[in-house]
């Protein structure tokens, strides 16, 4: 067993011992014996060839049940400043109720705590849960040792125009953190959440979440995610997501920094007239990899998916893109685009990306492309010709080259804050 | 200004420029004229500073320097500008934050202050006016979708505002409408000054109806062929390139 496995299996037994219900007991032992079942991914694994976790195997990393008090008691010195209400803190995987602002939600908004849950709606959390958890080990995982979740629910007919913001920080070195988001959408109902993960620390982390979605007919939720992780923190997230008839799901996903990344996300349309919108960005410099696995399951007629990811790769980064579209036999009348560009801008990065198209019907227009490049010659001898210094040019380049994917953000405010985000301070409102 | 002596410069294996000379004093407008390939926008480009076409032989000075050894946003900042035959879109990056920057940048390398946001605004909206531009192109990604017209009418408004000492406008004529046309000869003359110098690439009289030339140089073949006042245009029009001759011909006039 390698140390990361060790530690894991001690949080686990001192959970356990913990656990004063028999029930919860059980399901966690479950999940704890199927992570043991599924082994330790390694580059053997066709999901995980070229994501290898050897960093992560040496890190004997404490899980957060053992020190929530003292995260809770002493608050860590955190800039959420600019991040408004309605937002949710989570500090090295503990909810924290000071930091947080979430007074003025509208009615039909419901947030729940896995703390403040009884042992039905325990169960019933859980149960839902289980298709993001069983996505990967890490799902598993976290399965077994999650310390603390939300559930939010938004009642039929609401619409809540503010976005709620999730944020999610890794403070403390050495540490590794399993927090399970649960989201339901009732019928025709509208959210935007903006998911924050940032590492305050730059000591060894581990963040492992798990997310499930259940979007009723004409929902519609954005969800917006950017990763700004340290130096040496691994991020493992599972998402997984239902959509009934006419819903409608955005997803924007924004991995920039960080050791190693890995975001595995299930989208299934299983009613008519749902529509994914999935799109995202990766960066990797020296010693980072990020890994996008993503599936879209088309099981209804009349569905339509667009996907798009760009990466940018420098130094020795590494980035890892498999897209999955599958369309079912009766999945008439889909609609599917998926797109993966690179901007290869070492010798020494690589971008691994497989596009899986599965199409069991015959009526459907599914499309796919995929380019690795480099930066256009010409576009940066137009800005160099313009005086503007080389160095300069080269970054807006590569940033007009990701802005795109923020442009397609609904949320007008979310957009531009993404935009500042992925321009650094270059450029600042100037930009088209 | 610029005085360009023997001047050669090969794509690839293949010679382009075959041993251009050519003078340029400040307050003057040169013509270029000459057949398709004939290496007039690889001449535009080399002083520009584009690497596609290596230097092979020769010499440019520009205001008393060696021009190639700057690098491209050196000779930018020094004053040189090139108005490109097909100006490239760049989505993502917004048309005023490129024209801010350029400024600045230039103004910087002169120890000027930079412009704030408000100076540089009302700036750009005068020369818009100038240009007739929509003000709406500011706020457009770099040439994104823009027509042909709009393109070279967008080349010359970056011209206008960034006010160089030598500008070389490959082909803007090109893909202008006839009312086009007017108001881009109408910006470029608006600079015409004692202290610049032009230089005009074009395969049309027309142009120079609107922007007089001091001078006209046929270039073919990688060479200057023949130079002349603006008559030669008018006789280039009758007469076609044909009589110009070809590489072998030596008959080199100079101006
Ligand atoms: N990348 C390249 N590879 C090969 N040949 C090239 C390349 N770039 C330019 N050339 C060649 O160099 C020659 C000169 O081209 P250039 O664009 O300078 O001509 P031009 O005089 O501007 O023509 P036009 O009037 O059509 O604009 C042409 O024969 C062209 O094919
Ligand atoms: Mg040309």
């Amino acid at each position: 067993m390698n140390p990361f496995l060790t530690q894991c299996r001690a949080s686990f037994e001192a959970q356990a011992t913990l656990e004063t219900e028999v029930a919860e007991r059980g399901r966690r032992q479950a999940e704890w014996t199927r992570f043991e079942a599924l082994g330790w991914p390694t580059t053997r694994l066709e999901d995980w060839k070229y994501t290898t976790l050897s960093g992560l195997e040496k890190l004997s990393l404490q899980n957060s049940v053992e020190f929530v008090e003292e995260v809770k008691g002493g608050l860590p010195s955190l800039t959420l400043k600019g991040i408004p209400a309605p937002r949710l803190v989570f500090v090295d995987g503990a909810f924290q109720p000071d930091q947080s602002m979430i007074d003025g939600l509208p009615k039909g908004v419901h947030l729940r705590f896995w703390s403040d849950l009884d042992a039905p709606e325990r169960e019933q959390f859980v149960r839902k849960m289980a298709p993001a958890r069983a996505l990967t080990a890490f799902g598993a995982l976290n399965g077994a040792l999650f310390t603390e979740g939300v559930w939010i629910t938004v009642d039929a007919g609401c619409a809540l125009e503010a976005p709620l913001h999730l944020v999610k920080v890794s403070r403390t070195g050495q540490r590794m953190s399993h927090g399970a988001v649960l989201l339901e959408l009732g019928e025709n109902s509208e959210l935007t959440l903006r998911e924050h993960c940032e590492g305050s620390t730059d000591q060894p982390t581990h963040s492992n979440w798990a997310t499930a979605i259940e979007l009723a007919p004409r929902a519609r939720l954005t969800l917006v995610k950017v990763q700004q992780e340290g130096l040496l923190s691994y991020h493992t997230a599972a998402l997984h997501a239902l959509q009934r008839a006419g819903s409608r799901l955005q997803i924007f996903s924004f991995a920039l920094s960080g050791a190693l990344g890995r975001n595995d996300l299930t989208l299934r349309l299983i009613e008519p007239h749902a529509e994914c919108v999935l799109k995202g960005v990766y960066r990797v410099a020296d010693r980072s990899l990020q890994d996008f696995h993503t599936s879209i399951e088309h099981d209804s007629p009349h569905c339509t998916s667009d996907e798009c990811f760009k990466g940018v790769l420098e130094g020795t980064g590494k980035a890892v893109f498999n897209g999955r579209v599958r369309v079912a036999l009766d999945a008439q009348k889909t609609s599917s685009r998926q797109s993966n560009h690179n901007l290869l801008l070492s010798d020494k990065a690589e971008v691994n990306t497989k596009p899986q198209l599965e199409i069991f019907a015959d009526d459907v227009k599914c499309g796919h492309g995929t380019t690795v490049g480099q930066l256009d010659e010409e576009q940066w001898f137009y800005l160099r010709a313009r005086g503007i210094a080389a160095d300069l040019a080269r970054t807006l380049l590569i940033q007009a080259f990701t802005l795109e994917i923020a442009e397609a953000i609904p949320h007008v405010g979310v957009r531009e804050e993404v935009r500042r985000l992925l321009s650094g301070t270059v450029g600042e409102s100037d930009h088209a | 200004m610029l005085s360009i002596r023997n001047l050669q410069a090969s794509v690839g294996d293949k010679p382009i420029l075959k041993g251009i000379n050519l003078d340029v004093k400040a307050g003057e407008v040169h013509a270029i004229m000459g057949p398709n390939g004939s290496g007039k926008s690889t001449l535009s480009n080399v002083l520009a500073g584009r690497e596609n076409a290596t230097v092979t032989g020769g010499s440019v000075t520009y205001q008393g320097k060696d021009l190639l050894a700057l690098a491209v946003e050196e000779r930018a900042r020094e004053g040189i500008f090139l108005a490109f035959q097909y100006p490239v879109e760049i989505p993502g990056v917004g048309n005023v934050y490129l024209l801010k920057a350029a400024l600045n940048a230039q103004r910087k390398h002169r120890g000027l202050p930079e412009l704030d946001a408000m100076d540089f605004l009302a700036l750009v909206k005068d020369k818009m006016k100038l240009m007739e531009m929509n003000e709406s192109m500011l706020y457009r990604a770099v040439n994104e979708g823009f027509s042909g017209g709009e393109k070279k009418r967008n080349e010359i408004l970056q011209m206008v505002v960034l006010e160089p000492s030598l500008a070389i406008l490959d082909e803007t004529d090109s893909g202008l409408d006839i009312d086009a046309l007017k108001v881009v000869s109408h910006g470029v003359n608006s600079l015409r000054s004692p202290d610049r110098a032009m230089i005009l690439v074009t395969h049309y009289q027309r142009l120079l109806d609107y922007i007089k030339p001091d001078f006209v140089h046929v270039l073919s073949d990688g060479r200057i062929q023949r130079s002349g006042g603006p008559e030669l245009a008018l006789e280039l029009e009758r007469e076609g390139y044909a009589w110009v001759g070809d590489a072998t011909n030596e008959g080199v006039v100079a101006p």
